[in-house]
């Protein structure tokens, strides 16, 4: 589709703030190809927009009927602190290791 | 040495048989397998990882069953070999979704489908490529590179379980584990010729599987023979307490594929089989299914889906907003890629998301993320759950009729790499696969030789009513009489000199 034909759903200043939300710092050389990208998929999403659902109950989870099978809450083995540490990519003294989020260090 | 064909052509039947009757050793197997690998990978690039230690150790556990008498009691897969699309944790092995976000994750744990597979004596030889996050349909999407079609190397195998499907054609094991979201198991399945199948909802355990879309996500076989893949469900199959959405299935998935199709009804769709950008030679393969079906006895019955056409857009609702949520996790702290230098969390977490994700993992975050936002979820999330009811309503009333539905799998056969740039024209791959997920009955391609046009192989689908995944599995054997089980491509079939 040419970008002239699209609508347009989303603006650059848009996709900013839901890159800020989602936490995916964008540049500002992607910020224009995602948004045409994004406006590109919405638009191909019309269907849904023009289909008569008056009356239609929504279904969540495929298959409506089932129901969760729950175990008994009983406690089980779980990891060891040192193996889910394993992965962290910087740890201190058996914790995971963040930046400061409060004080000057802060970031908000 | 007493082995009729070298190991990369065998079924997984015939590796069994061949342990059983001491005509080989699973550790010869395993050793000539693993060097069928080394030697043959670097031209499909199906592995991310191989893991030869954990081969040879279960091999060993394997020849000491033999040796002890023990091996017979272990099952109809004990010795046979299998790899893993890469969303499938394994103790000790990487598992990166193709994603530089999780490149140097090491899991600590094994997930149920692949655990399974262990306790059933099966060879762990690695675990393969994949679209990054399984967001695709061409494994092009990979940050470590794309898997090439054993076919035509020059196309894809399909994607997102690329790596498996691509894996299985090219004779470097004969079964395989991928997921399906939307189309992953049998779109590339059809691409590549072998069979590929996405059981119902709740027929297998999700659990230590990286989670895309939790209300769609399946995890399914790869074979080039129908009781192979049938046999490997029956084993990754049933209720795992650790994923409350697995249902108790005691099916036997292998026991009716001798039954024929002599009074089954076989349902097909005149909407999907007039559909615009449905390829000529794939439309001719799913109607000579149709005759020889109808041939063996069958009863041909049309069927409609009226709301199937609305199930690609409510999928591409669906897919991110679930997508979006489980990739919230991937915070740069517990795991995955943390962008090193920052003095502040936010810009950590802005720096690792940017740089760990690609592009399609990042444009669908961001679209579920809209998606979900106040006042357009009720435009488009909400109502795609109601399309989700009309969708199931419509298989349950085709399934009234009919035992089963054949249809296309995918539009055309591979296409080239690169002959897709558009987003949403990669999405037009999965049109005749993506309803079947948000009903979330079962669906499995079937291969049935080459296209009249491309030369490339083709895949019917056979869909089954929910939790009656046998009858597919039944029909799908009714084909394979016709046309053979799936060869390994031939520029990788094994050459009469080779071991494996």
């Amino acid at each position: 589709m040419k970008a002239d034909d699209m609508t347009q759903h989303l603006t650059d200043k848009d996709v900013r703030d839901i890159a800020e939300y989602t936490r995916i710092g964008l540049s500002d050389d992607e910020v224009g190809p995602m948004t045409r990208d994004l406006n590109s998929i919405i638009d191909s999403l019309a269907p849904i927009l023009e289909y008569d659902l008056d009356g239609v109950e929504p279904t969540f989870h495929p298959i409506g009927g089932l129901a969760n099978i729950m175990r008994e809450d009983a406690e089980g083995v779980s990891f060891a602190q040192r193996v889910a540490l394993e992965n962290a990519p910087k740890q201190q003294d058996g914790s995971f290791l963040i930046p400061s989020i409060l004080g000057d260090g802060g970031d908000r | 040495m007493m082995t009729s064909q070298p190991f990369g052509a065998m079924s997984a039947a015939e590796i069994h048989a061949g342990l059983a009757a001491r005509e080989f050793s699973a550790a010869e197997m395993t050793a000539s397998m693993l060097d069928r690998i080394q030697r043959e990978d670097g031209r499909v690039h199906a592995f991310l990882e191989v893991t030869e230690e954990a081969a040879r150790a279960q091999a060993a556990h394997i020849d000491d069953a033999i040796a002890g008498g023990a091996f017979d009691a272990m099952g109809p897969l004990a010795g046979v070999p299998v790899a893993y699309k890469d969303n499938m944790n394994m103790t000790g092995t990487h598992t990166t979704c193709s994603s530089n976000m999780l490149q140097s994750y090491v899991s600590p744990y094994t997930s149920t489908p692949v655990q399974r597979t262990l306790d059933a004596g099966m060879v762990p030889l690695g675990k393969l490529n994949m679209d990054e996050f399984a967001f695709g349909s061409s494994t092009e999407t990979s940050a470590f590179g794309p898997t090439y079609n054993p076919w035509d190397v020059a196309r894809v195998p399909g994607g997102s379980s690329g790596g498996s499907a691509a894996a299985v054609a090219a004779g470097l094991v004969p079964l395989s584990l991928g997921s399906d979201t939307g189309g992953s198991i049998r779109q590339p399945a059809a691409f590549c010729g072998v069979v590929g199948v996405k059981p119902t909802y709740g027929v297998v355990s999700r659990y230590g599987i990286v989670a895309f879309g939790s209300s769609l996500d399946q995890v399914g076989p790869f074979a080039r023979s129908v009781a192979d893949a049938a046999r490997l469900l029956n084993a990754i199959s049933g209720h795992d307490v650790l994923d409350c959405t697995s249902q108790a299935v005691e099916t036997d998935f292998a026991a009716n594929l001798d039954a024929g199709v002599r009074g089954m009804r076989v349902g097909v769709v005149p909407a999907f089989m007039g559909a615009q950008g449905l390829a000529s030679e794939v439309k001719a393969k799913v109607e000579e299914a149709a005759a020889k079906l109808e041939a063996q006895g069958a009863e041909l019955v049309e069927v409609e889906l009226p709301n199937a056409a609305a199930a690609m857009s409510a999928y591409y609702v669906l897919g991110p907003c679930e997508a979006f949520s489980n990739l919230a996790r991937f915070d740069s702290v517990r795991y995955g890629y943390c962008d090193p230098g920052h003095s502040d969390l936010g810009s950590q977490y802005e720096a690792s998301r940017a740089k760990g994700f690609g592009d399609e993992a990042r444009r669908r975050i961001m679209l579920g993320s809209y998606l979900l936002s106040a006042g357009v979820y009720e435009q488009y999330y909400y109502p795609a759950q109601q399309i989700r009811t009309l969708i199931t309503k419509d298989y349950n009333d085709a399934f009234q009729k009919v035992d089963c539905i054949l249809a296309p799998v995918a539009p055309r056969t591979a296409f080239r790499f690169g002959e897709m740039t558009d987003p949403t024209e990669m999405y037009l791959s999965d049109m005749f696969t993506i309803s079947i997920n948000i009903a979330g009955n079962g669906g499995m391609s079937m291969p049935v030789g080459l296209g009249a046009d491309t030369h490339l192989p083709v895949g019917v689908q056979l869909i089954s009513p929910a939790f009656k995944d046998e009858s597919m599995f039944r029909a799908a054997a009714a084909l394979e009489q016709e046309y053979g089980c799936a060869p390994v491509a031939p520029d990788f079939a094994p050459k009469g000199g080779d071991v494996a």
